[in-house]
Parts: structure tokens; sequence; C-alpha cells
């Protein structure tokens, strides 16, 4: 590794601490360096936050996000009233809803005398939490006695008459696992194949290069949509869900492996890869001992920078009806119901999933961004 | 450098070929072929058709040949510059494409423009005034772009068009002009009709060029050479436009061969959800249905244009910057 | 994640959700009906004493006539026209007719609105009686045994060339019994099993022959069957074709070689393909027609154009010739929403097809600005069926609960109606059974609209109980009888049709929850579909049965009746049906007493056909080999938006596949006002 030869050319390091910066890890430099990129460290916490979500979505739930009643179709979402009286009580009102003659919408009126009272950390229905520990302890609920799922609605309810709310919660976990397994595939299809590309060159970097190439070539839309057709449609939700991810993953691969190719081939005239072959390493000790730690930080980048292509990749599959299906949830199958005239014309609150969408694609991004400045800290 | 484009060119071919067998494997994929999804079309609006009838039809249009039979039909065609008859359509594939390839060409070079036109500055902004607010703000907004999923903001966007301003539905045409022969006041009414898809699709790709644009710029300027014409008194627009604009904007040459098919890719959902006439509803519709030929023809034509951009693209790239031909195997 | 506790809970609260469904539902039936007109229709004038004596023309084809490139309108009709009397007034000349369509497939999009129809006897608005359409009339011969069509005196194709008996005559000997063109014989010329013959009488007289008495012989020719016209002139059949026209087409009349040369030159892969694409109402704009509009650009380009036909023999009661507007203009979309978005903006002038129930409240939203107003058109049958697939063997337990009458009464007793009305009606539709409308003449009795078609849960477990799968496991499913543990079933469904089969199977499959079903959901790809049904491996369906009202002419989703479909309820007892015992399975009882009965009523009187239909319902409703869930409702081309100022828009429309809605209310005299 290179040593940097003056505290100052090391940003985000405090100057007066000059000696520490010669004794820092390399894993510290980096840290500071990603420090300074505000927005990437604010997306950090975003993106902490949404795995937070990932592993409580049964906490945060309130409702079974597949219980249908037609008389709560499209109901708008239900504001949390905070005071009553003066006082800090929060609670939301009960409702009465029926179908206009005249207009045909579903109109819903809200009933003052009916004050309903919001509870945090409330009994709720019994899930098991991280799938070990069964509670029935939810983040938001109402008295006992009541039954949240009839009368909570904190983001409204689709056609269905679904609580949009909980079903968000639990699409959030399969859209965020998806695209983490979607991931490790292509990291590991990535440095695999870019591995070999760059670290042998020759013949094998070409062939790998020219199938990166025909790959990139062909447009995705229809290669997915001949790969998801053909699946056999008596698999399980589960088993749909799985062929997707390797689906998308079988496309991602590509930009990873350009990347690792790019680095291996940097790396291979570096002086400390060259003395470890001379002292008698092995090729396979060299790679994976010497010279993929060097270049870890640049593989966590790009890996983050191709999560949001996978969301993305699983909305847009969704939408095409190649995706989950119901009665599975992800945010692509939320986005796919509410893509409608009726629903931008009349039900606008089912458009919500697009946010976390965009929230959490630039999230990963900035993230991403800020890791791939730091992973260099030596450099520029 | 003859040596070079050449190796290159051969290679295209090469990847031609190849993009040919797996469009045409990928259509085969889906169980059942074009009759059977015939059929089912049929049986749906209540007309049935029988055993006997599916096997005619089977014949007639040679389905039931081995898969590389079929293939090699479909090449020789080719080669005789007959691309196939659609089995939807009732017409050869030409025809039905007729139009669209282009307006689908029209569309894309639309969005890349107006993707420069947004990354540029947003990228230069960025890289001169990096961590400001500014440099913030405008990499949120560019980002935004590629966030959003564009099927719902192009419905949407439809929508409002619609209630907002009275716009005509999807399309790129007004009805009038629709099947008429090209003429001025056409060409102007596709003009009026692209903003939205242009912007719909630019977004996402904004996003990407802004980090180019940044990275690239940035590292141009913390040369010596701009150390040096700012000492030498030069003004500091002059300074960052004059070179290291210039050089950044190189690597944009090599995005171009891949930011096109990326965009047509784009385009196919954009263009569903907003009814325009390009290649792509064509394509999906041609998927579902199993219409062998058109399929297999569009994503050739498909592979084909990107090949040919990357193709340019190298080579301009190549005729640029002498590094890049030397470093390559 | 869920227990009892939770699942109770959610009991008390669905139970006193459906306390208060029934009221509501009770408010929406009534509101539905503020958009539900009266039926109502033009009428055809059969008395010659009322038909006009002297004629008028649309101001271009008089301008043609004047320059001598037309004969005159009385010859262009001939001595019988067909005088229809406009619902509300005679009408004016002129204007555009603006509507889109979804591609080469959506043909039967302008059947219905441009046809005229062209079917040889139609039916009147109401749907029940049969009227003389393009035929002048139809005499009942030998009991039965045979069918004059009396021609139209003067009637001409639209190239003016003459409509006779050879046009029947020519389709019947050169083009029905080509095998190669028509490789199956369709059952609508056959009685019994016994085909018939065409005859020329004279040259505006043609003869049906039959070995035994066919007496449904006019309903088969008003209905949407193999007869019908030029409808069915793609696949060769429709009863008669223009001879003067196809005959260049034919090996009969040209030399193969020089047929093989004109097909390859024109690009296509056989001189049959050639045929059929060249006598393809909506494929060849040269192809001379009988209906009222006919084809000037094709349905295979981004817009499918229709002018009148200048030959037609339309006529008012004034003596104008029909149709009042001159072009209709169908603009491709391919996407539903885009069409959707487009009649909600008032960019079609008048649209039905593929309007879709659940934007309702968007389009009325909107009728001011659109300047249109919207009506329902409830049709007559049930618009959502679940069919059991009798034949299914490939898990024997699971084919032998589908063979059990208390196990599929049970399912349709654990199906909440009401709360799949609600969502995706509307509540316009009508909870109940597969039985059509009670004012349907086929419909057995009122009770059978309830008859196993409620929702009670405590009698569908009681009766589940009974049948050996008393057993559940952990989470409350049943156990199989076999004891392989959850008994799990599996309903397909296809998506992007007029009804949304799968969200309401995922409904559905939550409702089963509380009768211990687990259903599982498949939406499939229609050439999947198909292929499914074709093996026997389909278990459930979800489907529509439009059309079932007219139980003899359409009985496609009443009784296995075809193979190549995309739900069906036993394929083997489809091949037992058609090949009279030799192929397939024999049905049971009373499934094979159903399928008697329908046969036996293509050649009995009026009065037995009726009983028998009655007959036939009764049995579907006691066995429910198909369960109905949501029936006469708007959700399938119901759902009409019309431009205020075109006018003879009947307030209701019969709406049925055979009725061609809107080809039943006479498209050819709506007009616009200003």
């Amino acid at each position: 590794m290179a040593i940097a030869t003056d505290a100052g050319s090391v940003p985000g390091a405090p100057i007066a601490d000059a000696q520490r910066v010669f004794v820092a890890s390399q894993w510290q430099l980096m840290w500071w360096r990603f420090r300074k990129h505000r927005l990437a460290v604010a997306s950090g916490i975003v993106v902490a936050g949404f795995y937070l979500v990932v592993l409580g979505a049964d906490f945060l739930a309130y409702s079974d996000p597949l219980a249908s009643e037609a008389q709560r179709s499209l109901m708008p979402p239900q504001p949390i009233r905070w005071f009553h009286d003066g006082r800090l009580r929060p609670h939301v009102y009960g409702f009465k809803g029926a179908r206009d003659p005249l207009t045909f919408k579903r109109v819903y009126q809200p009933d003052p005398g009916q004050k309903i009272p919001v509870r945090f950390f409330a009994q709720g229905f019994e899930y098991r939490f991280l799938g070990l520990i069964p509670t029935s302890r939810h983040l938001v609920g109402v008295d006992p006695g009541r039954d949240a799922s009839v009368t909570l609605f904190l983001l409204g309810t689709d056609v269905q008459g679904r609580d949009l709310w909980s079903r968000l919660m639990y699409g959030t976990r399969i859209s965020l696992t998806i695209g983490l397994l979607g991931v490790g595939l292509s990291l590991v299809l990535g440095v695999v194949l870019g591995g070999f590309s760059g670290f042998y060159g020759g013949a094998i970097d070409t062939v790998i290069q020219r199938v990166i190439e025909i790959l990139r070539s062909i447009p995705t839309i229809p290669l997915w949509m001949g790969l998801a057709a053909a699946l056999p449609r008596d698999w399980s939700i589960l088993q749909v869900y799985f062929a997707i991810t390797i689906i998308i993953s079988l496309l991602g691969w590509t930009e990873l492996a350009r990347v690792i190719r790019g680095r291996f081939l940097a790396l291979r005239e570096e002086d400390f890869v060259v003395s470890a072959r001379l002292v008698g390493c092995s090729q396979m000790r060299t790679i994976f001992v010497h010279m993929v730690p060097s270049f870890m930080s640049h593989i966590i980048a790009a890996a983050t920078l191709a999560l949001p292509a996978m969301i993305i990749s699983e909305t847009a599959l969704s939408f095409l009806g190649l995706g989950l299906r119901p009665p599975a949830i992800s945010w692509g199958v939320l986005l796919q119901q509410a893509q409608n005239v009726q629903t931008v014309a009349i039900s606008p609150w089912l458009m919500i999933p697009a946010i976390p969408v965009i929230v959490a694609v630039m999230a990963f991004n900035f993230l991403g961004d800020g890791l791939r400045d730091a992973a260099d800290p030596y450099g520029r | 450098m003859l040596a070079y484009i050449g190796r290159r060119a051969l290679l295209a071919v090469f990847t031609v070929w190849a993009i040919s067998v797996l469009s045409f494997v990928i259509i085969q994929l889906p169980p059942g072929d074009y009759v059977s999804s015939y059929i089912a079309q049929m049986a749906s609006m209540g007309s049935v058709v029988s055993d006997e009838e599916a096997q005619n039809l089977r014949i007639q249009y040679g389905l039931g040949q081995p898969i590389y039979v079929q293939y090699w039909k479909w090449m020789k065609q080719i080669a005789e510059g007959n691309f196939g008859f659609s089995m939807e359509w009732r017409r050869p594939v030409t025809e039905v494409i007729g139009e669209r390839l282009w307006l689908t060409v029209v569309v894309a070079v639309a969005a890349l423009l107006l993707t420069w036109v947004l990354a540029l500055p947003i990228g230069i902004y960025s890289a001169v005034r990096q961590y400001s607010l500014g440099d913030y703000l405008a990499t949120f907004i560019g980002f935004i772009g590629l966030a959003v999923p564009n099927f719902l903001l192009a419905l949407v966007l439809l929508y409002l068009g619609f209630t907002l301003f009275d716009a005509h539905i999807g399309g790129l045409f007004s009805p009038e002009l629709q099947d008429a022969p090209w003429s001025l006041a056409r060409a102007w009414d596709l003009c009026k009709h692209l903003p939205i898809p242009a912007l719909i699709l630019g977004l996402a790709g904004t996003a990407q060029q802004i980090r180019i644009m940044r990275a690239n710029l940035l590292d141009e300027l913390r040369r010596p050479y701009v150390v040096t014409a700012r000492s030498k008194g030069l003004s500091e627009p002059r300074v960052i436009v004059k070179y290291p604009v210039r050089m950044a904007l190189n690597p944009f040459a090599s995005t171009i061969g891949y930011t096109l098919p990326f965009i047509v890719s784009g385009s196919i959902i954009v263009s569903l959800v907003l009814g325009l006439p390009t290649v792509g509803p064509l394509l999906l519709r041609a998927l579902i249905s199993q219409d062998m030929f058109l399929a297999g023809t569009i994503v050739l034509l498909l592979g084909v244009m990107t090949v040919i951009g990357t193709l340019i693209s190298d080579i301009l790239l190549v005729w640029i910057d002498p590094r890049i031909r030397l470093e390559d195997t | 994640m869920k227990t009892r506790t939770f699942r109770f809970k959610l009991t008390i609260a669905l139970v006193a959700g459906a306390l208060t469904c029934g009221a509501a539902a009770a408010i929406a039936q009534n509101a539905g009906k503020s958009l539900i007109g009266k039926l109502e229709g033009p009428e055809v004038v059969t008395d010659p004493a009322k038909f006009p004596k002297t004629f008028k023309e649309a101001p271009q084809l008089a301008a043609l006539v004047k320059a001598g490139k037309l004969p005159p309108v009385a010859e262009r009709i001939g001595q019988d026209p067909l005088v229809i009397k406009p619902l509300h007034e005679v009408g004016k000349y002129g204007g555009m007719w603006r509507a889109g369509f979804t591609g080469p497939a959506d043909f039967w999009n302008g059947f219905r609105c441009c046809s005229g129809p062209d079917h040889l006897m139609f039916w009147d608005y109401t749907g029940d009686k049969v009227v003389p359409n393009l035929a002048k009339g139809l005499e009942m011969q030998d009991g039965g045994r045979a069918w004059l069509i009396h021609l139209r005196r003067g009637m001409k194709w639209s190239d003016g060339k003459p409509f006779t008996a050879d046009d029947f005559v020519f389709w019947f000997e050169d083009v029905y019994q080509n095998k190669d063109l028509v490789p199956v014989p369709s059952a609508a010329m056959a009685i019994n099993g016994k085909p018939g013959v065409v005859e020329k009488v004279d040259t505006y007289t043609v003869r049906f022959k039959f070995p035994e008495p066919y007496t449904m012989f006019p309903d088969v020719l008003a209905g949407s069957t193999d007869l019908a016209g030029q409808m069915q002139g793609w696949r060769a059949l429709g009863g008669f074709a223009p001879a003067h026209y196809m005959k260049q087409f034919h090996p009969k009349y040209v030399s193969q070689a020089e047929l093989d040369r004109k097909a390859k030159e024109a690009k296509f892969d056989s001189w049959v393909r050639m045929f059929l694409f060249k006598n393809d109402w909506a494929l060849n704009p040269e192809l001379p027609v009988l209906s009222a509009w006919k084809t000037v650009t094709p349905i295979n380009t981004p817009t499918w154009t229709l002018e009148r036909n200048p030959y037609s023999i339309f006529v008012d009661t004034a003596g104008n010739q029909l149709p009042y507007i001159d072009k209709v203009v169908l603009t491709l979309a391919e996407n539903l929403e885009v069409i959707n978005l487009r009649a909600i903006a008032g960019e079609y002038d008048y649209a039905s097809r593929h309007m879709d129930l659940g934007k309702l409240p968007v389009f009325l939203e909107n009728q001011k600005r659109g300047n249109y107003k919207v009506y329902l058109d409830p049709g007559d049958y049930c618009d959502l069926i679940i069919k059991f697939n009798l034949n299914y063997d490939a898990d024997p337990e699971i084919g032998k609960l589908f063979n059990t009458a208390d196990f599929r009464r049970a399912l349709s007793l654990g199906i909440d109606r009401d709360q799949i009305n609600e969502t995706f009606w509307l509540g316009t539709g009508t909870p109940g059974s597969m039985v059509p409308v009670d004012t349907n003449k086929y419909n057995p009795g009122p009770q059978y609209r309830k008859l196993w078609a409620t929702y009670d849960v405590k009698k569908a477990n009681e009766m589940l109980d009974k049948i050996g799968l008393a057993k559940k496991d952990a989470e409350g499913y049943r156990l199989r009888a076999d004891g392989k543990g959850r008994l799990r079933i599996e309903i397909m469904t296809l998506g992007g049709q007029f009804v949304q089969y799968t969200q309401i199977s995922e409904m559905i499959r939550e409702q089963w929850k509380k009768i211990g079903i687990d259903l599982t959901v498949q939406e499939v790809e229609r050439s999947l579909a198909l292929q499914r049904t074709a093996n026997n491996e389909q278990q459930l369906a979800a489907w529509n049965n439009d059309g079932s009202e007219h139980l003899f002419t359409f009985p496609v989703h009443v009784f296995p009746f075809v193979l190549a479909d995309v739900a069906t309820s036993g394929p083997l007892y489809v091949k037992w049906f058609h090949s009279a015992g030799a192929q397939g399975k024999e049905p049971e009882p009373r499934m094979k007493e159903l399928m008697e009965k329908w046969k036996k009523a293509f050649g009995v009187s009026e009065k037995e056909r009726i009983q028998l239909g009655k007959d036939i319902w009764r049995i579907e409703a006691e066995e429910v080999y198909i369960i109905g869930v949501v029936g006469q409702g708007p959700a399938s081309m119901g759902v009409r938006v019309v431009k205020t100022n075109l006018g003879n828009i009947p307030s209701r429309m019969y709406n049925s596949p055979d009725g061609k809605t809107p080809g039943i209310s006479r498209p050819v005299t709506f007009y616009w006002k200003n």
C-alpha cells in the first residue's frame, strides 16, 4: 500500500493528528474520508433504517396484509390526531363508508364522535420476531378489545380494502432482500469472471469480454421476458422469487466484472503482487489473500451501486407482469396495482410506495458514491 | 489503427451473429408457439378453433419443425432481405416495423440530447463546487430521475397533461397527422409531442452522466496545467471550460454506444404506457403472442444498433485517446 | 403469523362488515340503476306496405351518381330494402365516428360496431325474437328438414355485383367442402350429427336441407355461429361468400400452379393462407361486402378505417339509405390504460369495448368536460364463473372431490359474493348462481338464483366435514382423506381481461380460508392456459359466461363443449359429446342428461325447447358443475361512453356477444345531431 507523504494530502484527516495518519489503518482512513461526504453519511443512516424495517416488518405492521374487506375499499389515509382536550392523546376517528350512488366513488365520513385511541407498542396479531421470538407487540396499535386491522388505516387501503401501511412494510422486506440476493449473486459472478479475465488475460479475457459485450448489447427487457416467460408457471411464489433474482443478477454481473477486471489489470503489475509470486505464493493465495483485500472497498462500492438497479429491475419486471405476483407483496407489486387511471385520478395514495422506492434508490446511490470516493483514501 | 478497426469490426459481426442466435432462442423459450397463442385468443373471444385447424396452421406456418431448421430458414430469409411474415399482423415484418424503428431512434436521440443538456451543467457545477450545498442539491435532482419508477411517472404525466393542458393522450402525433405522409407540419407535430417522452426517458440516464462528468472533471481540475492556467491569470470560467471540460467530454463519446441501447430498452415500458408508435409496444406484444419473426427481427435490430453504436464509440475513443489502443489486448 | 384469536377477531369484524355490507349493497343496487336505462332499440319493419317508395342517399354518393360513377340509389338498393325504424327520429347524413382498437386480434370490435350486422337473420333489439336481416324471409319446409332462404331482389355486393343464390352454392360446394380450407365440418351445418346440404332453388332463393328436423335453424342464423355471415369469412365459414371475387383465389377456377405463383408473389405461405386472408372482412379492403360500412384501411395498420358501403340495403323509414355516419375511424391503442384514458378525455365518440368498469368514477367525473354521457348495459348472463375440471385425474383424490357434488356446493357456499360484487363490480352486479337473468326464457325460476349461491360458512364447513375432510392441520386447513397432508387446490386465471379474474381469485382465496380450503392462484398467459386445459392439467378456472343467455347458440361455458379453450369443465367429456360416445369418457348421469337435452333441443318445437332449456339450467344450478359468482353486471363491454350530440342512442342496449352489441341497436341509425 502506498503511504501518504504528508497528512495534508488525506482529505478529512484532522491536521493536528498528523501522526495518527501514519499509523491509522486503511479502514480508519476510509471512514474519515467517507465522513466528509455528508450526503453519503445521511444515506447510510437511511439505508440502515430500511434494513431495520426489513427485520421488523411484522413489528411495524398492524394488519394482515392479505385480509380484504370490500366495505373498506379505497379508504384515504387516516390522519392521527395528536391532541384531545389539550392533552397528548393520539387517536384516530372512526369512519363510515358507502358508495356514492351518483359518482360511484367510495366515500368515507370520519366520525369525530368515535375516537379510537392509538397506542404505541401495543398488542396486535401474533408473530415471531426475527422468526424466533413469539410476540404480539407492534409499533402502532389500538386499545386491547379493539382490533387494529379494522380501525387503523394510516396510509389508507387499496381496492380490496387491504391496509396499505402493513402491505408496504412487508413489501419493503421482500424488495430489499431480493436486492441483496441478486447483488450477492452478481458479486460472485463478477468477481470470479472479472477476476479470471483480469488476472489471466489472454484468451480467457477475450472470451469473457466478448460474452459481456454480447450480454450488454441485447435489450434487457426481451431477455427478461423470455427468461421469465420460460419459468414453469406452477412454481410457488418463493421459487419464482428466487428465479427472478437469478435472472436479474445474470445481467447485472457484467458491470461488476468490468470494474473488477480493471482493478485486477491495474494491480497485476504492482510490486507487492510480483513479490508475492516470487516468494512462492500459489495463484489462489495471491489473488485472495493479497489482491482482493486491496480492492475490497471498490467491490463494496460497486455492490452498493448495483443494488438500486436491482430494485428498479424488480419494479419494472412486476410492471410487465413478469416479476413477483400477488399474493406476494413487493414494491413492484404494489406499484403495479397502482398503475392505472383510477388510482392517479381518484385514489392517489396508492402511489405512496413509489416514495420508498425513490428514497431507497437515491440513498443507495449516494452511499455507494461515498463509499467509492472513500474506497481509495490515498488516491484522489 | 486500421488493424484495430478491422479487428473490432470482425468482432462486431461475430457479436451480431451471437445476438441473432440468442434472440431466436429467447423467443422460443416460452412453452407453446404462435398457434397456441392464437387459439387462446380466439377462444377468449368465443371463436372455436379445432385441433385439426390448429395442426393445419402449424404446418402452414412451419412451426412443427425443429428449432435449428426454423433458425436456418430465418437466417436465409434475412440474407435475401426478407425479414419474414408477422403472423399476428399478417404483413411482412418490415412493413409492420416500418416507421416505428426510426421513430424509436428519434425518441432515443431526443432523450439522449436532453440527458446531456441536463447532465453537463449539473456535472460541471458539481465538480467545481464540490461538497457545497449546490452540489448536493444538483446531484439530488439528477438522481431523482434515476429513482422514480418511470412507468408510474409516465401515467401521471399523461393524466396531468390531459387534466391540466387538455393534451391529446399519448402518441407521437396528433390524430389527423398520424398516417399522413411526411411534411414540415408533421415534423413539427412530432417535435411538439417529444418533450414528455424524452423527459421521462432521459431522466434515468442523467444521473449516470452527471456522475461521469463530475468524476472526470474532478480528475482534470486537479491536474498541474489547471494550476498553471490559474496562476497565469486566466479567469476562472475560462480555466474550467477551455481545457478541462473538453477533456472530460472524451468519455462521453464512449458512453454513446451503451447509453443508446439503455435508453431504447428503457423506452419499451414507457412507450407502452404512453402509447407511442415505437418499437417497444410492438416487441412486447410480439413476445407475448410469440410472433416469432417479428419479435426476433426487432431484438436483432436493436442488438445490431447497439453493436454498431459501440463500434462507433470505440473507434471514436481510440481516435481521440491513443492510450486505449495500446492498452487493449 | 396468524393465530386463532386473530382469525376470530377478524371473523367478528367481517361479520359486522357483512351486515353493513348488506345494507350498502341494497343502496348500491339502486345506485346502479341511475345509469341503467330502459331497454329499447330500433325495429326492423317487415310489412312491405310500410316500405318507403323513394330513396335518398348521402351527398357524396349523390355527387358520384351525378358524375356517372355510381348507378342511382334505387338501383343500388334493389326492390327489397331492409327497412329500419330509427329509435327516436330520422337522422342526418355526415360525420365521423372515432373509436379505438387494440390490434389485429381485436376484429370483433369492427364486427360489433360496423357490420350492420350482416347475418342472414338477426335478433330484434330485445335479443329474443329472430327477424329477417340480410335475408328477406325464412320459410320452413318439411317439418323443419328444409329451410328456404329468400334473398332480396336486386341486392348487390359492395362492388355492384348481384348477391344471389350462386354465392351460397359457391360457398357450400367449393369452400365448405374443401378439406384444405375447412378441415373439420361445422356443427352448425348438421343436426344430430347428420350434415345438411345447400341447394339453389332460383336466383333469389336458397335451400338448406337437413336429414332431420332442425327447428333451431333460425336461431343459428341469427346468433354468432358458424353461419353468421362474413364475420366467419376468415375461417372459410359463414354460409355464403362473394363468388365472383373469391373464385380467382380458388384452385377449382384457377390452375394450382398459377395459384401457387400468385400466393408466393403476395408473400403468402400457401394458397390456403391467401384465400383466407382475401376472405377476411377486416384485413382485405378489396373484399366485396354486404355490411353497412366496409374496411378501407385494414385492421393490421395503426388506423382501421371503415367507410359507407354505397350498395348498403339498409334504409330508414323515410327512404334514406343508411348508414348516416360516413366514416368509422378506429385508432390503435396498444395499452388498455391508454384506450380508457382517451375515452375519458372524450377522444372517442362511442366506446364500449375495452372500457373498464373499475374506472367508472373517473368516466363520470369527466362527462361534462369530455362532452359525453355514460350508460351501463348489464348483460343477462353470469359475469364471473368458476369451473371445475371434472376430468382432472393427475391427482385422484382431487379428481374425486371435484366429482363430488357436495364438495362443489360447499365451495360455492364459501364465497362471499357481496364482497366481490362491491369491490369489482362497484355494486352493480347481482351475486348469485350461473343461471341467466330472471326474464330470460330459459330461466328455471327465481329460487335457482340463490340455490347453493349464498354465503353460508357454517353450512359449508358442515358439508365438507361430512364428506371426509373433517381433519384439519395446525393452521386450520383441511387435510386430505388419503393422508397425504393438506388439501391444496389450484385456480387458473388470465390477466388483462374485462373481468379482474386474478384479483377476484385472491379474494376468494382469503374467503376459502374460513372453510379450510387452501387455494393457489395461478395467473397464466393465454397460450399456456390453452396447453394446460388441453393436457387436462387444469383444476379450477375463473372465466366469464357471456353468451350463455343464448343457451343453444352459445353453450361454450355451460357444459363441456369445446376442446380448445382457456377454461374447461372436462376435455374428455367434450370428446365424448362430439364423437357421440366413440371417444373420451362417458359423463355421470346428470351431466349426460344435460347433454342429451341440449342436443335434442335443436329439433323440437319452441315450447319443448324452452322446457329443455329450463331443465338444463336447473341441473346446472343443482349440481354446481360451475360456480356462479356475480352476474348480470356491466363488466364485459357494459360501460358505454357516448357523445351527447349523437342521436338515436338507446338508453339501454342488450349486451351480448350473440347480439354483437352495439350491433343489435343498429349503429347504422346513429347520427350526428350537430
